[in-house]
């Protein structure tokens, strides 16, 4: 039950390595969210899922079919929220709902007014006269009122004010209720925790880490403050232990999760009066990954 | 004026491309031209010999220029491609400066630039100084180049002065429709209709009451009549216009917010209407205001063609001694006149084909061919839906500049139904229309990035053979590309099946070539 499974995915424009052998696999149902530094290549992964751009080399399956030769049956299937939104000029917004939706084979009247409505969206405005969140708006209203079965969302909420944020919130945990699923590229990590299932992380055009957020977790490290009755000794011997301060009866480091048990077990040894771990932020597994050298 | 140096020298680099084009294509004009009449009238008999059959021919009178100027073989040369080097150094103007003003405020890379340390006014100062610096060029290569075929140096000065001093009008005029118009397209459309504006106007002048060529900066450029009278104050009075247009330009910009026009746009509707449903739908949608502009317009310029019809038929009464050298007599002479009159209407429609076509390029590099390729739209249903409106509408501009000739001509003479039988004329050219719009096609559906080369490359070479393939002395292998030379002459040959069906064979399988390569290519990139 995959709705997207990518594997070994490369693509090159010109001289520049856009996608380097990434692989993505979807579930049916989850929310994933698909996380990189710019540049990373997520942006190009969503043009070739929509068959807009033909994949050098790799596996692509969506929704059980090929995005470059079954294009337009599968966008029945799935609806589209470009980064950037670029509107036409002199065509209102309820124009460009209406039309995106009448392209995706009809859509739901009542739907489409009742987002316009928690959006705070008025859709007889031109192009140029929306603000970048309004723009931003014009083309979640037309993703939304869609029952497509897939969401393709490329930084979707980038210029949504935080109230409009946490209305785009509900409406994806209402998508996720329906059973469908969300493929969501975002830079803020907050949404994502908030809404993923599971998350894949790509740098340079190639998947460093999938999976949930706790299994991420788990590979990230821990930090650890304790205090002790004996002087602190061998820890530095100890693998998975870094960045170790020892300062007597104290010591401050931090640690890989398969390197805490035998932590742990020194530490008894040692007579432990008090002791904080601290499971690391969102932020600082994500710098991690975003800066280190492959 | 704050940063105007700075944005002078950025323009410049954004423009190094094209800009030598423009330049060389100018000069190139005149190079051929004026080897090519001082070859053929070279000696004073010959030219007496011109001047005698051209003095009262006014289908030529009207295509180029006043016959005062054939007083010299100078003269002659400034008569036969003046208002067309005109046209060119204009629509030069009109594209550098639009695109450095209203295109940069339109895409917001201008706002990025004015929230720099850079004064209201200094986009405006910076484009109309590259199209000065421009023109400037144009004037040196043309002087070079006339002075060099061994014309007298002072005409070669004034022409090239003349010629400059047109241009400047046209960028200013520009400048005051960036400040008019909200979208680049507004202002291309308001100022190519003035340049065609121009070039009618003095058609109708110099061919009937010139007093209507003084209202045009390309008649007085004309009327400077280099080589004979040299009048110089001519140029002091484009000089003049060219001032006072910036000026009101700058005093409109001074006017408006940031990013608006002096027109507000007002919103819309809250819900699409049933039309807009469709590929074919939005394409209509947004070629729509094109295509009326172009086929009143177009139709415009029939009228003023067929109008001067009657005139023809009079110089013949006049002077039947001409009619008995032409195999048809009078009726070809007349008709001839209507041939060459409507092949210029299906170059126009051919132009906004063209246009229209590449259309399809903008939109998709502008990232709005990505949302709507991303429903259940094919992309030989988007592709298809911009060349369906290039094809139609550039079948509705030659029937509307057929229809316009034939109606003028009629009311003339007295015979309403040339208004029907000169829509039909036109249509016999429609194939080779076509073919033209299909070279756009395969180049959208191929090369993406050269499509706009293509197409108006595939146009000026049909331009070059129909207008000038006798001073460029082409040889037939190279008339032969342009699909125009295989269009039937109407109303002077009769129309005869085969061609026209080879030409729409030929457009058929370049637009289904562009639309088989579209498929296979990557979109955006
Ligand atoms: N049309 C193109 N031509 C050339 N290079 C391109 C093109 N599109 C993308 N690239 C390159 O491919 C790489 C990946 O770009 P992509 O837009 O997919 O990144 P992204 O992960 O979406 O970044 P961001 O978070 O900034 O949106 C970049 O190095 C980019 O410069
Ligand atoms: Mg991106």
């Amino acid at each position: 039950m995959t709705a997207i499974a990518i594997s070994g995915l490369t693509k090159t424009f010109g001289r520049t390595t856009a996608l380097d052998g990434l692989d993505l696999t979807v579930q049916k149902g989850e929310v994933h969210g698909f996380l990189g530094p710019n540049g990373s290549g997520k942006t190009t992964t969503i043009r070739i899922l929509l068959g807009l751009l033909r994949a050098d080399a790799g596996q692509v399956r969506l929704l059980d079919g090929d995005p470059w030769a079954d294009a337009v049956a599968l966008h029945r299937r799935l609806a589209y929220v470009p980064g950037d939104v670029i509107l036409w000029p002199g065509i209102t917004g309820g124009d460009v709902i209406d039309l995106l939706g009448r392209l995706r084979g009809g859509l739901d009247r009542r739907r489409r007014d009742e987002l316009l409505e928690r959006f705070d969206l008025d859709p007889s405005k031109k192009a140029r006269a929306y603000s970048k969140g309004n723009r931003q708006k014009v083309a979640l209203v037309a993703a939304l009122a869609s029952d497509a079965e897939l969401l393709l969302l490329d930084e979707p909420t980038s210029g949504l004010d935080p109230l409009m944020e946490s209305e785009f919130q509900r409406c994806v945990r209402q998508v996720k209720q329906e059973g469908r699923t969300v493929l969501l590229s975002s830079h803020i990590l907050a949404e994502v925790e908030a809404l993923c299932d599971r998350v894949s992380i790509i740098r340079l055009g190639r998947t460093v880490e999938s999976g949930t957020l706790s299994e991420l977790r788990h590979l990230t490290r821990t930090s650890i403050s304790v205090e002790t009755s004996r002087p602190v000794t061998g820890l530095d011997g100890l693998p998975g232990v870094h960045d170790a301060v020892v300062e007597d009866h104290h010591a401050r480091f931090d640690v890989d999760t398969q390197g805490l048990e035998p932590v742990m077990r020194q530490l008894a040894t040692l007579g432990v009066r008090s002791i904080t771990s601290t499971p690391p932020t969102l932020e600082e597994m994500f710098l991690r990954h975003y800066g280190e050298e492959s | 004026m704050t940063g105007t140096g700075t944005l002078l020298a950025f323009n410049l680099r954004r423009d190094r491309v094209a800009l030598p084009l423009w330049i060389g294509g100018a000069g190139l004009l005149f190079l051929v031209q004026s080897t090519q009449s001082q070859n053929l009238y070279g000696t004073p008999e010959e030219l007496a010999a011109l001047r005698a059959t051209l003095g009262g021919n006014t289908a030529v009178i009207a295509m180029s220029g006043p016959v005062e100027l054939l007083d010299s073989i100078g003269g002659e040369i400034v008569f036969e491609i003046f208002a067309f080097a005109a046209i060119v150094v204009a629509l030069m103007n009109m594209f550098l400066v639009g695109r450095h003003t209203r295109g940069d405020e339109e895409t917001g890379r201008a706002e990025l630039i004015r929230s720099a340390r850079v004064g209201r006014r200094s986009p405006v100062y910076a484009a109309l100084a590259l199209a000065a610096l421009a023109d400037l060029a144009v004037g040196a290569g043309v002087f070079a180049v006339a002075a060099g075929t061994g014309l007298p140096v002072g005409g070669s000065l004034l022409v090239a002065a003349a010629l400059a001093g047109v241009g400047l009008v046209f960028a200013a005029l520009t400048a005051v429709a960036a400040q008019v118009f909200e979208h680049g397209r507004g202002v291309y459309g308001a100022v190519g209709l003035g340049i065609g504006a121009a070039y009618m106007l003095r058609a109708a002048g110099d061919a009937g009451n010139p007093a209507l060529s003084w209202a045009s900066p390309i008649g007085w450029g004309q009327r400077t009549f280099p080589y004979g009278q040299e009048r110089w104050w001519p140029v002091l009075l484009l000089l003049g216009t060219a001032l006072a247009l910036t000026g009101i330009a700058l005093l409109a910009l001074d006017r408006r917010d940031f990013g608006a026009g002096l027109v507000r746009s007002r919103p819309g509707r809250p819900r699409a209407s049933w039309a807009l449903g469709s590929p074919a739908g939005l394409a209509w949608r947004l070629h729509r205001g094109a295509v009326i502009g172009w086929v009143i317009g177009v139709g415009m310029l029939g009228a003023a063609y067929g109008s001067l019809g009657d005139s023809i038929e009079q110089y013949i009464a006049e002077n039947p001694e001409v009619a008995e050298f032409l195999p048809g007599g009078a009726a070809d002479v007349v008709d001839s006149y209507l041939a060459l009159t409507v092949t210029m209407g299906a170059l126009l429609a051919a132009a906004f084909g063209v246009a229209a076509a590449l259309r399809a390029r903008a939109e998709e590099t502008a990232g709005r061919a990505e949302p709507l390729l991303a429903t259940a739209v094919s992309r030989t249903a988007w592709l298809g839906s911009h060349l369906g409106v290039a094809l139609l509408g550039s079948a509705l501009v030659l029937i509307a500049a057929g229809f316009g000739e034939g109606l003028a001509y009629g009311l003339t003479v007295g015979e309403p139904g040339q208004a029907i039988r000169m829509t039909g004329v036109a249509l016999a050219y429609l194939p080779a229309v076509w073919a033209v719009v299909a070279v756009a096609a395969l180049g959208l559906g191929w090369w993406a990035r050269a499509a706009a080369v293509a197409g108006w490359v595939a146009l000026g070479y049909c331009v070059v053979v129909e207008l000038f393939a006798d001073s460029f002395n082409l040889p037939e292998w190279a008339q032969q590309a342009s699909p125009f030379v295989h269009a039937p002459e109407a109303p002077l040959e009769s129309v005869t099946a085969a061609p026209l069906i080879a030409l729409g064979v030929v457009a058929a399988a370049l637009v289904a070539a562009g639309l088989a390569g579209f498929r296979r290519r990557d979109v955006g990139y």
